[in-house]
């Protein structure tokens, strides 16, 4: 990495502290990857402080199934020093998992945030439009095919 | 031979189906109008309507969204006419088996609403375009 980076880097790093108090944890498996793990209540906020103070770009967000919670990542990219960040928010409750959309000031999310409602189920809260996208019109209500405990 | 079958192979229309491709076999199915291979010239045309089609080049599993628009789309083709099942997904369901939001190969679709429809299959991930005109050469020399 060139030195101009190494700066760039130590500086979002500086600026990560702000939100320190609200992460579980930071990793850092590579120089360019970092991954901030959250509770679900407090990803808005940090979604929110990573696009509009620090400046990142958002990519895409993804959904996993683990077992005990749901995850949801949001994914972003620091352009500067070419530096992905994934937000880990984890939904504690899976009999009715919801977290806080983040559309309302990033409406790239919105759609990712329908289909991840569509496939895992999970709820969206003071999403501007929270109606299905991918799944078929006649498939069942309450049916989430991307669970572990699938559609069998 | 009756004169239908003869009409149909004389120049046959097609008409192109996506049931849920992944745009891939569309591109080859480009391909086959483009100056290198440019099917034109024996008479096959891509037509923008199923009533004018004389073949339906379907490519991709049919999707639980897309049965009945295949179905339709079927139904309003005139009969005879000839059903090119375009690609490993639209012959097996390929890469998609067992998906959730799968319904099946389009044999099996097309199967359930006329069991006597003529099927060709050109598998392939995605085709060429010279198999595909294989495909058609070989479809019209058995009919």
């Amino acid at each position: 990495m060139k030195v101009h980076k190494i700066m760039e880097q130590t500086e979002l790093t500086e600026q990560l502290e702000k939100i320190r108090g609200k992460l579980i944890a930071i990793e850092q498996p590579r120089p360019n990857r970092l991954y901030l793990s959250c509770e679900s209540e407090n990803s808005r906020e940090i979604v929110k402080f990573l696009f509009e103070d620090v400046g990142a770009r958002f990519c895409v967000a993804t959904a996993i199934d683990a077992d005990h919670c749901f995850e949801v990542l949001y994914h972003f990219s620091y352009d500067r020093t070419g530096c992905v960040i994934s937000v880990k928010a984890f939904i504690r409750d899976r009999n009715k998992p919801s977290i806080e959309s983040v559309s309302h000031f990033l409406p790239a999310a919105e759609w990712i945030e329908r289909e991840i409602h569509d496939t895992f189920g999970i709820e969206f809260r003071n999403h501007p439009d929270m109606r299905r996208l991918i799944l078929a019109d006649d498939w069942p209500q309450g049916v989430y095919p991307m669970r572990k405990e699938g559609t069998k | 031979m009756s004169w239908k079958i003869k009409a149909l192979k004389k120049s046959p229309w097609v008409f192109h189906v996506n049931t849920g491709a992944c745009n891939n076999c569309d591109i080859e199915i480009v391909d086959l109008l483009t100056p290198r291979f440019d099917v034109e010239r024996f008479g096959i045309k891509l037509v923008g309507s199923p009533r004018h089609a004389d073949a339906l080049l379907v490519t991709g599993v049919v999707t639980a969204q897309a049965v009945k628009r295949l179905e339709e789309v079927y139904k309003q083709t005139p009969k005879p006419c000839v059903v090119f099942a375009i690609g490993a997904c639209a012959c097996q369901t390929g890469i998609m088996y067992g998906g959730y939001h799968v319904a099946g190969p389009v044999d099996k679709i097309i199967r359930q609403i006329d069991p006597g429809a003529i099927i060709a299959y050109v598998p392939g991930c995605p085709p060429k375009p010279e198999a595909i005109i294989s495909g058609v050469v070989k479809v019209l020399s058995a009919l």
